[in-house]
């Protein structure tokens, strides 16, 4: 049991999650691993570093060229042409180097190096150097544009004064909020709600539009200028959301030996479906972080929350109560260990249209969501039914509960949970079998190599013996060179010299 | 906190109460006329929404079902705040279930006074031989509090109807006194305008004060 839910779940270490200069604070991928300030004073270091770099190439450029210019000048056309072309190579390989360089940054500054004549090179950088343009704020602004053009399309289907007015007042709102950035967050959260409250208001009593209608129109002016305050209004550097956080996410940490049974979930993840459902509703819970429209943030949440439903209708085969279903939100919290799960509380309550926050169904799973929260932060031994001691050792990480200290007890939970599991366990089996029969065939190896290596031995030895029993006797040989002539008699006499006398 | 224009009104209730007193029994009774029923369509029975013409008056009500669990109690003001009415539920047969609704009315009528209309609920009439809870001291709690008595069972769909339809009178009634009191001049800061926040420490210590007191 206790290896399905600590294996449940999307794991993150929090080495990705923090900031990569190790200041505490929780980074983005956006900004390459670091958080917001981290990002911010890396990015303008690199800003300036590359405008002084671009400087030094630009002028280095110039002096070649100059060089080079002056070169082809007093030794006159003689002057083979590739002696010309050999500078600029070296400098275009520059670019290129340059270019990756950039493109690795993100930063897109490129183009002022193929200017046509470097010395107005000088110039164009520094023009273009001031003006960063990092590829994220270039997402987001494309994203924000396409809500814009989508916002300014809605408007056209509804009436046209009524479309003029809500156009008027969201941009003067924009603006407002643009000169207010100093004030707290809380302020701001004011302004937004009046705005919301003027707007319907104006909607109901002036144009008489019914609640539903409003209703339609409110969403679309929320999208509009949430998607477009988000980044000035989400944990924002004023509130100390950032700081909740980073306590959160540590407090679910502490608790990961939580099980199933201590909050008496009744999710029997067993059932293929039933697991099925709670790792969509995980999945659906973390994906909140990603959305910037609260709306788009709470669908997240009712997704999740009837991913629960799921897991728990299939489970006791009746509707679930709100009994069943806030242990087991407290329990998918607790796997989940969603991002930034304070900040985006926060920015729900303080940027969303009140009345689907009061009354809706949204409101009710995000209020079941608080809850969670709040639970999780206040969670000790009793509401757990466990014994204070206990509680301290699990959470000192002393102990863990249920982690069966032999492992041959595996097996035998293994029959009643989740299949992935079982299947773990039987691959595990498979695999300890296979490592056996491994050493087996590796001591045999062994041994047979020891065998071989008597056997030579033995047949040295006997050998040996042999050799000694009957020595080997080497009659001394005749040492004339002609002895082994055999038949040296049947041979004619050698050929005598005649003597002529003469 | 009724809707503005006043063609619709929107309430919220909570229902609270022990685990086990039946009350989502009687909310999927009320919203789907169903008890343990196979062909139950809804998959879940902790929110629902009902929509009634009262009067002439259009009201959409959603019902906002809580944790019942001692452990969750902690939890309750994050659940009734904003609410227009609360539904305390009790088992006829559960001594100790009425001593929790007791504590939920000190609780209720601390943080949010008089503004909410609370009625007072005992479940499973049906098993009235096994009743511990007697009629008479139930319904004079309930009157001495200011709040509604009602007997109702999900079983056999007794008294569910009256005990809705009278809480919406109810709410309507407090509705409209509430826009008169406010009128014309009053400003849209209403306390309906903020979102839910998670409550931090004294709503607790409100909670255990109430269990101490409950049994005198």
């Amino acid at each position: 049991m206790s290896q399905r839910s600590e294996r449940r779940g999307i794991h993150v270490d929090q080495s990705e999650l923090l900031c990569k200069k190790g200041c505490g604070y929780f980074g983005n991928t956006a900004w390459q691993g670091l958080c917001s300030k981290c990002w911010r004073e890396e990015y303008q270091k690199a800003r300036q570093r590359q405008i002084q770099e671009d400087w030094a190439l630009a002028e280095k450029l110039q002096r070649e060229e100059e060089a080079a210019y002056v070169s082809t000048h007093s030794s006159s056309q003689t002057q083979p042409p590739h002696s010309h072309s050999q500078p600029s190579l070296a400098t275009f390989s520059k670019f290129e180097e340059k270019k990756t360089n950039e493109k690795t940054r993100k930063v897109t500054t490129v183009k002022k190096f193929f200017s046509p004549s470097s010395r107005t090179a000088p110039k164009k950088e520094s023009h273009e150097g001031k003006t960063p343009s990092p590829s994220i704020t270039r997402q987001s602004s494309i994203e924000t544009d396409r809500v814009s053009r989508d916002f300014t399309e809605f408007l056209k289907t509804i009436q046209k004064q009524a479309g003029k007015e809500i156009n008027k007042q969201s941009r003067a709102f924009l603006d407002s909020m643009g000169n207010k950035r100093d004030l707290g967050v809380e302020e701001l959260s004011e302004c937004a709600q009046d705005f919301y409250q003027n707007i319907s208001d104006r909607l109901m009593n002036h144009y008489k539009g019914s609640s539903e209608k409003v209703d339609r129109v409110m969403d679309q002016v929320e999208k509009y200028i949430m998607t477009r305050l988000y980044k000035s209004v989400f944990c924002p550097e004023t509130s100390d959301d950032e700081k909740k956080d980073l306590a959160t996410q540590h407090r679910i940490r502490a608790l990961h030996w939580v099980t199933i049974q201590m909050l008496c979930v009744p999710v029997d993840e067993e059932i293929p479906e039933v697991s099925d459902s709670v790792v969509k509703a995980i999945t659906d819970i973390i994906e909140m972080d990603s959305k910037r429209v609260p709306r788009d943030k709470l669908a997240c949440i009712t997704s999740c929350s009837k991913h629960i439903f799921n897991a728990i209708r299939v489970t006791k085969n009746e509707p679930a109560s709100a009994d069943d279903f806030l242990p087991t939100l407290i329990f998918i919290v607790l796997k989940a260990n969603p991002p930034r799960l304070q900040s985006n509380i926060q920015y729900i309550t303080r940027f969303c249209i009140p009345s689907r926050l009061m009354t809706g169904e949204d409101g009710y799973y995000f209020t079941n969501l608080c809850c969670a929260v709040a639970f999780i932060e206040k969670l000790d031994a009793q509401s757990l039914n466990l014994s204070p001691e206990d509680f301290e050792r699990y959470m000192s990480g002393q102990a863990s509960p249920q982690r069966p200290d032999d492992p041959a007890a595996w097996p035998q939970t293994g029959s009643n949970i989740n299949p992935v599991v079982s299947q773990i366990h039987q691959n595990q089996s498979i695999l300890s079998n296979l490592e056996k029969r491994q050493q087996q065939v590796i001591e045999e190896a062994n041994s047979l190599q020891t065998e071989l290596a008597e056997w030579q031995d033995s047949v040295a030895r006997e050998v040996q013996q042999i050799l000694e029993r009957y020595p080997l006797e080497i009659k001394p040989r005749a040492s004339a060179i002609d002895a082994e002539n055999v038949e040296n008699d049947r041979l004619p006499p050698p050929l005598v010299p005649q003597v002529f006398a003469g | 906190m009724a809707a503005a224009g006043g063609k619709t009104y929107s309430f919220k209730v909570v229902l609270l109460g022990e685990g086990c007193v039946g009350k989502t029994s009687l909310v999927l009774r009320y919203c789907e006329n169903k008890f343990n029923d196979k062909h139950i369509t809804t998959l879940q029975a902790s929110f629902l929404t009902k929509k009634l013409n009262i009067t002439g008056k259009r009201v959409n009500l959603a019902i906002w079902d809580t944790a019942g669990q001692e452990r969750f109690h902690a939890l309750g003001p994050i659940y009734y705040r904003d609410s227009n009415g609360a539904i305390l539920v009790y088992d006829v047969t559960d001594e100790d279930s009425f001593q929790k609704v007791k504590n939920w009315v000190k609780e209720l009528r601390k943080m949010l006074g008089n503004e909410i209309c609370l009625c007072i609920v005992g479940n499973k009439i049906d098993l009235e031989k096994e009743r511990h809870v007697s009629v008479e001291e139930a319904e004079g709690y309930a009157e001495s509090v200011g709040a509604k008595h009602y007997h109702t069972s999900a079983k056999l769909n007794k008294g569910i109807e009256e005990l809705f339809l009278d809480l919406c009178k109810r709410m309507m009634e407090s509705a409209q006194a509430d826009e008169r009191s406010r009128g014309n001049g009053a400003s849209h800061t209403s306390t309906a305008r903020r979102g839910v926040q998670i409550v931090d420490d004294e709503p607790q210590t409100a909670t255990s004060a109430g269990g101490c007191c409950s049994s005198g």
